[in-house]
């Protein structure tokens, strides 16, 4: 309720975009989460989702007019697609911790060459999305409606979270991230398992990457599929807590509102803010190293070993 | 990075009301109305971040400017209204970029300059045409800036394809005064957005101009090594080579074919990142010499120009196209504040949209503005000479007279 009613209540578009990016990234960390804080299998390639997703809806759009609307589906159905692919290819042949990171890296990277290089891309010039201001065409004049449509999608990764963490499969997926051997002996399908982990990551991040296709007009091989981008969106749920429903909005808020206090307070030497910024993530995940959630578990825990004395 | 307007703190505010309070309370004439309010121009460019020198060196030239309007009295028609620059900072990303605009348009800037890259326009120009608020864009060149139909998008500077039409035709000019010595070319680009869309347009056009294009190379950026490159070039022997890249890969690929003695008849960039860069001419004169470069120049004819060459060289910069581009930007907005009479954003995109501003540094005569693009915008062809960079052509603006085919440089 209070997040429907924000955009009536906070005047500011500078605000109602941060607002915006928050909850972009909340939804990529939450994906993200999935794979990596759930099923324990840490990606360092989302990129290759996100990119695929902004991609295929940009293709489709200029190319044939398909609808920005469905360009959304389509997105997830991309970014799922490769996921099944990355996630086939690695799980296969039993890829796990650092080396299944370092070939989801090198996954991404090889679609931002092939998006540099590739007529139907733009090659290295990109893709511009015309100008078009109607709902229909997922423009909006005011910025209250990509927040909607950015909450309505943040919303969407907490419930997908939120309920994969009370089924049989998160279950399972737990099971794999503590242990996938003890996992295998109890019967769990891994490999199956961490596909499908894999393929509801993707087909999220697919989503994120339309979205800020639409919203920003204009993408290219570095935008889409660049490492910043991976980093980014792992970087959320680091810092808000991995394995948590509500882990990756805290770190997503934290992450953006550190790197918008930090310009704030710098004022304008170049570049001040963002050693202020990264010494900030160094502190936070040195002494948080269950990230904010576990904070918040921490002092839940003082206080009702307090109640019970 | 957005400065806040900090003129107007509580602080000052009472000590303003107090002393108002006390000269009317004396019977002294009241001073303070007579200080009219500063009017807030947002200068955004990438100043930190991959484009970090550039979008340094292109505030810099927008602070110049704004220091020289201000002692000159600022804008006189608004009572020598001071200009406030509000520096922002866009980090080389797009994204930030467009947050910066929200950012400017909330701290109430009458008017944006920047922000150099095309990328970053793009989205600059299209946040701040929600809130109607007009955009001067300095550099960023690629053509879909001025044709996405923006009311506020006014370009200073030349897009790629008027760039390349001007190039070529200087060119074949070049080639054809010499007795056509050039017959094949090749064309060694980097991959992003800039050097693979001019290896695009270059080649679709300079074969109708009975040239032909032997071979393309794309490259990745960073590049730090170019021998392979070089041994290609020196095995297709083309007559012309046009590289298509950023400073630092132009400047290493330069000195690897002055390494390897590779000598075509000419090296000649478009836009080149190094061929009109003092900095590459004072560091490397001998792989400079000679090279001729298509690129945004200033007019050397102008004494304004030249006072602030002389100015940036004094704080220990150099003289790049950035500076003087964005100071002209800063004039030509400064000109349409006169015109605007005050600081409503309508009356300013009015303003611009019937410049006929012309005390810019540049060789382009007076401004007008087509659908958001300055028409009297050119780019010029420089050749580096005697460890300087003249203009050569088109000969009305000429400072050097160009040398072609490249002579044997000295081992």
């Amino acid at each position: 309720m209070v997040a429907l009613a924000v955009p009536y209540v906070l005047r500011s578009d500078f605000w109602l975009g941060f607002l915006i990016t928050v909850l972009l990234f909340a939804a990529l960390g939450m994906a993200w989460n999935i794979l990596g804080g759930y099923t324990g299998q840490f990606s360092f390639g989302h990129a290759a989702f996100f990119g695929t997703g902004a991609y295929t809806t940009a293709v489709l759009h200029i190319g044939l007019g398909l609808n920005p609307w469905l360009g959304l589906a389509t997105a997830a159905a991309a970014g799922g697609l490769v996921a099944l692919l990355v996630g086939y290819l690695s799980f296969r042949y039993g890829l796990r911790g650092s080396y299944f990171a370092l070939i989801t890296l090198a996954f991404a990277e090889v679609l931002r060459i092939l998006a540099n290089s590739a007529e139907f891309t733009g090659g290295g010039v990109g893709l511009y999305v015309p100008l078009d201001l109607g709902i229909a065409n997922l423009q909006f004049a005011d910025k209250a409606g990509y927040y909607y449509v950015a909450l309505a999608f943040a919303v969407l990764s907490l419930v997908v979270g939120w309920m994969l963490e009370r089924s049989r499969l998160g279950a399972q997926m737990m099971a794999i991230r503590e242990n996938e051997d003890a996992a295998q002996a109890l019967g769990v399908d891994t490999f199956a398992c961490k596909l499908k982990a894999i393929v509801i990551s993707g087909a999220l991040t697919g989503i994120g990457g339309a979205f800020y296709t639409h919203y920003y007009l204009y993408i290219d091989p570095g935008i889409a599929y660049g490492p910043g981008v991976s980093v980014e969106i792992l970087l959320v749920p680091i810092i808000g807590g991995l394995g948590t429903v509500f882990g990756p909005l805290a770190g997503s808020a934290v992450l953006h509102g550190a790197g918008e206090l930090a310009r704030r307070l710098m004022g304008d030497a170049p570049g001040l803010s963002l050693i202020f910024y990264g010494v900030l993530l160094v502190v936070m995940v040195r002494f948080m190293p269950e990230g904010l959630m576990g904070v918040v578990w921490r002092i839940r825990r003082r206080s009702e070993t307090q109640a019970d004395a | 990075m957005t400065r806040m307007n900090k003129s107007l703190s509580r602080r000052h505010v009472l000590t303003g009301a107090a002393a108002g309070a006390a000269a009317g309370s004396f019977g002294f004439p009241a001073i303070l109305g007579a200080q009219p309010a500063a009017i807030k121009v947002g200068i955004l460019h990438p100043v930190t971040g991959a484009l970090s020198y550039s979008g340094t060196q292109s505030r810099f030239g927008a602070q110049m400017a704004i220091d020289e309007i201000n002692a000159a009295g600022g804008i006189k028609s608004m009572g020598g209204a001071k200009i406030e620059a509000l520096l922002a900072d866009a980090q080389s990303r797009p994204d930030v970029g467009a947050a910066e605009i929200e950012k400017l348009n909330e701290a109430g800037a009458a008017a944006v300059v920047g922000p150099y890259a095309s990328a970053i326009a793009l989205a600059t120009t299209q946040a701040a045409a929600r809130h109607g608020l007009p955009h001067v864009v300095d550099v960023a060149v690629v053509d879909q800036v001025v044709t996405r139909g923006l009311m506020n998008t006014f370009r200073f500077g030349p897009g790629v394809k008027k760039t390349v039409d001007t190039a070529i035709e200087n060119l074949i000019k070049i080639n054809d005064a010499a007795g056509k010595p050039a017959k094949t070319v090749m064309i060694v680009h980097e991959e992003s957005a800039f050097g693979s869309g001019m290896a695009t347009t270059l080649n679709a056009e300079l074969p109708k101009h009975g040239f032909e294009i032997v071979e393309t190379i794309k490259h990745a950026n960073p590049t730090r090594d170019f021998s392979n490159i070089v041994l290609r070039v020196q095995a297709r022997k083309p007559d012309l080579l046009i590289p298509s890249n950023y400073y630092n890969e132009y400047v290493l690929f330069a000195r690897a074919l002055r390494q390897q003695r590779v000598a075509p008849k000419a090296i000649y960039s478009i836009l080149g990142g190094g061929a009109s860069s003092y900095k590459f001419v004072k560091e490397f004169p001998d792989a400079a010499a000679f090279v001729m470069d298509c690129n945004h120049w200033f007019d050397p004819r102008k004494a304004a120009a030249l006072a602030l060459k002389e100015k940036t060289e004094k704080q220990g910069l150099f003289y790049t196209y950035e500076v003087f581009m964005n100071y002209s930007c800063v004039y030509l907005l400064a000109d349409a504040l006169e015109r605007a009479k005050g600081a409503q954003r309508d009356a300013i995109i009015a303003a611009l949209a019937s410049s006929t501003f012309d005390m810019h540094v540049m060789p382009y005569g007076p401004t007008r503005f087509v659908n958001g693009q300055n028409q009297g915008a050119q780019p010029v062809t420089t050749q580096i000479l005697d460890k300087d960079i003249k203009v050569i052509y088109p000969l009305a603006f000429a400072s050097g007279n160009v040398v072609y085919p490249m002579p044997e440089r000295r081992a």
